[in-house]
């Protein structure tokens, strides 16, 4: 490394810390960007200071905005009394890309995992219960990863939601659309049976 | 069923393993340190999902594979059963990390597709005969449990399931309850682990009272027989956790007058167990809040070996302490067959044996009684040093192949 100018070896480092990001890319992604002739590291620098100056937490549902509230909670247009719980700001623009729900969100930022050191008050989860004892809301979706994790987070969110006379409901979940049942592995399929339709 | 083609790469000591199995006996040989046993291990992973020597499953990779680059190993099969042939794949990597350290990852294919660990159930089924198993009568209580769990795994994906669920949210809670310890905080976030635990618990419960009462009654018949009715011998489970007993403390007090378990009454449901179950964990909250441990549960569940002799009337003992050693394996012994007898019941078919260098350890009779069942195996792979272990007759009838430095000589 010490053949490397330390600005440069200084990048390799910073990046390799990305998730995703090993050594090897790290370094890749150093060089095109001092080689690049145009305004992308500039334009890249102020996006990165950017992304925490301009933006902050929802102080409804606590996704990531820009302005507070946030356009979903600031639309008079969505059902306000409907909210669907999710772990990450990613889930939501999973949701909002599909166009099939009307509602707003809460956004827990992580699930409950205390051998990761995620407990429930590391989540946004006092705010949530707060925001259903104010009143006008009418249902909860669940919508934490179908994974153990988040499966116990919304076992816990029950436990909390049940006493608030609020109907609760999870997302509903089994085979992929364009899988193939073969390939399908016992769990999923025994819930996609448990959770079969009327036709 | 039996094992038709058999691929290791980077695992342990194989560089590189392309090797066709025949049916029946297959006795491999050559000095220590070859190779054998690892040949064994490879086709319990497959079997189970896991390793029967080690927990660090790190260690399966060729420690050449890292310095090359490449750390995985990778261990492929088809096994022939019912007549139909299937592919088991097992791959074991290391992914290098940032900072340095590396992930540790496995993943299981069958028939190519992406599978989890309980899907291996009923894929391949093996019996493992090794001197260590003389551990499973005089080791800890974990090395029963152990035992317990790849057996029941190998026929039973929704055992291994709830194992692997149970062992998970174990996990969580106990991180739970030293944060409530050190930190304080909202004890409802134990509730979801405990319902896991709870309905998880209850399951491996009884699929372990089923197996242990069943090995038990087949030990015993094969016990009289190895020990020409001199001696009998009697499994028993001990659930850490009976809804229908005191507490696990007093009845250990209590000492080895106890009544075999025979299990809950039958006018406990399973509902009923669950919510004894989640009571049991909640009682001992405070208690395991100090301690930062769950202590309730089969995660402590225990196995013991009984043995008497008819001269002696009513007096039993305890194998684990008080048998000597000559007992020990034959009691283990007896526990091995009664688990073939059950998984030959249990699946319809007939598992492939692994025998590592058992016999030095047995007497000739009890030789001869395991090598006859070893001949009525539809596979069975054994290891050996020393060739003159096995009569020219035996010899004749098996195949034999030599294990020198990670290769086989055919």
């Amino acid at each position: 490394m010490q053949t490397i100018p330390a600005p440069v070896a200084q990048l390799i480092e910073t990046l390799a810390e990305l998730p995703g990001v090993g050594r090897k890319t790290a370094a890749r992604l150093t060089f095109f960007l001092l080689r690049d002739k145009s305004d992308l590291a500039a334009r890249l620098a102020t996006a990165l200071q950017e992304l925490r100056e301009r933006t902050r937490f929802c102080s409804v549902c606590y996704n990531i905005t820009e302005d507070d509230p946030c356009p979903i909670c600031a639309d008079p247009s969505r059902d306000h009394a409907t909210i669907c719980v999710v772990e990450e700001p990613l889930d939501v623009i999973a949701l909002e890309q599909a166009e099939v729900y009307k509602g707003v969100y809460h956004v827990l930022h992580g699930v409950l995992s205390p051998s990761e050191g995620m407990f429930v008050e590391n989540l946004r989860i006092g705010e949530l219960l707060a925001r259903v004892r104010k009143g006008g809301v009418r249902e909860v979706i669940l919508a934490t990863n179908p994974t153990g994790e988040g499966d116990w987070t919304a076992a816990y969110l029950v436990t909390q939601l049940r006493p608030l006379d609020v109907r609760v409901t999870r997302l509903g979940r089994g085979l992929p659309v364009g899988g193939d049942l073969e390939y399908a592995d016992v769990v999923t399929l025994t819930r996609a049976m448990e959770g079969r339709e009327e036709v | 069923m039996h094992i038709r083609y058999l691929s290791l790469t980077n695992f342990r000591n194989y560089a590189r393993l392309e090797l066709a199995l025949p049916e029946r006996t297959l006795l491999l040989h050559g000095a220590n340190a070859q190779g054998k046993t690892s040949l064994l291990e490879a086709v319990y992973l497959l079997a189970t999902g896991a390793s029967p020597l080690t927990s660090t499953e790190r260690q399966l990779i060729r420690w050449e594979a890292e310095a090359e680059g490449l750390p995985y190993a990778r261990v492929w099969a088809e096994v022939v059963r019912r007549d139909q042939a299937q592919e088991l794949e097992i791959i074991l990597e290391k992914k290098p990390l940032a900072n340095g350290s590396s992930r540790f990852q496995k993943s299981i294919r069958i028939n190519r597709a992406r599978k989890r660990r309980a899907d291996l159930a009923g894929h391949l089924n093996v019996v493992l005969f090794t001197p260590q198993d003389v551990e499973l009568v005089s080791g800890s209580p974990s090395v029963r449990r152990r035992y317990l769990d790849g057996t029941l795994c190998q026929v039973d994906g929704e055992y291994c399931r709830a194992v692997g669920l149970y062992a998970e949210a174990l996990r969580q809670r106990n991180a739970a309850l030293r944060h409530l310890r050190d930190e304080g905080g909202d004890q409802s976030q134990l509730l979801p682990f405990e319902e896991t635990l709870a309905r998880t618990g209850v399951l491996i419960a009884d699929r372990r009272r089923g197996l242990v009462a069943t090995l038990s009654q087949k030990a015993a018949e094969i016990h009289r027989r190895l020990t020409g009715a001199l001696e009998w011998l009697r499994l028993e489970y001990r659930p850490n956790f009976d809804p229908a007993a005191p507490p696990a403390r007093e009845r250990y007090q209590m000492g080895l007058g106890l009544p075999p378990y025979t299990g809950p009454p039958p006018e406990v449901g399973d509902d009923g167990l669950v919510e004894a179950f989640r009571a049991a964990l909640q009682a001992r909250r405070p208690d395991e809040i100090l301690r930062g441990m769950t202590l309730t549960g089969p995660h402590r569940d225990e196995m013991r070996f009984i043995a008497g002799s008819p001269a002696q009337g009513t007096h039993e003992v305890d194998l684990g302490t008080f048998g000597s050693r000559g007992q020990q394996r034959t009691a283990v012994l007896s526990l091995k067959l009664a688990e073939l007898a059950w998984m030959q019941e249990h699946t319809g078919e007939k598992p492939v044996l692994l025998l590592d260098e058992v016999l030095a350890e047995l007497d000739a009779s009890r030789r001869r009684y395991l090598l006859a069942q070893v001949e009525a195996a539809e596979q069975a792979l054994l290891t050996a040093t020393d060739l003159e272990m096995f009569s020219p007759e035996f010899r004749q009838r098996a195949t034999l192949w030599e294990v020198r430095g990670g290769v086989i000589l055919t």
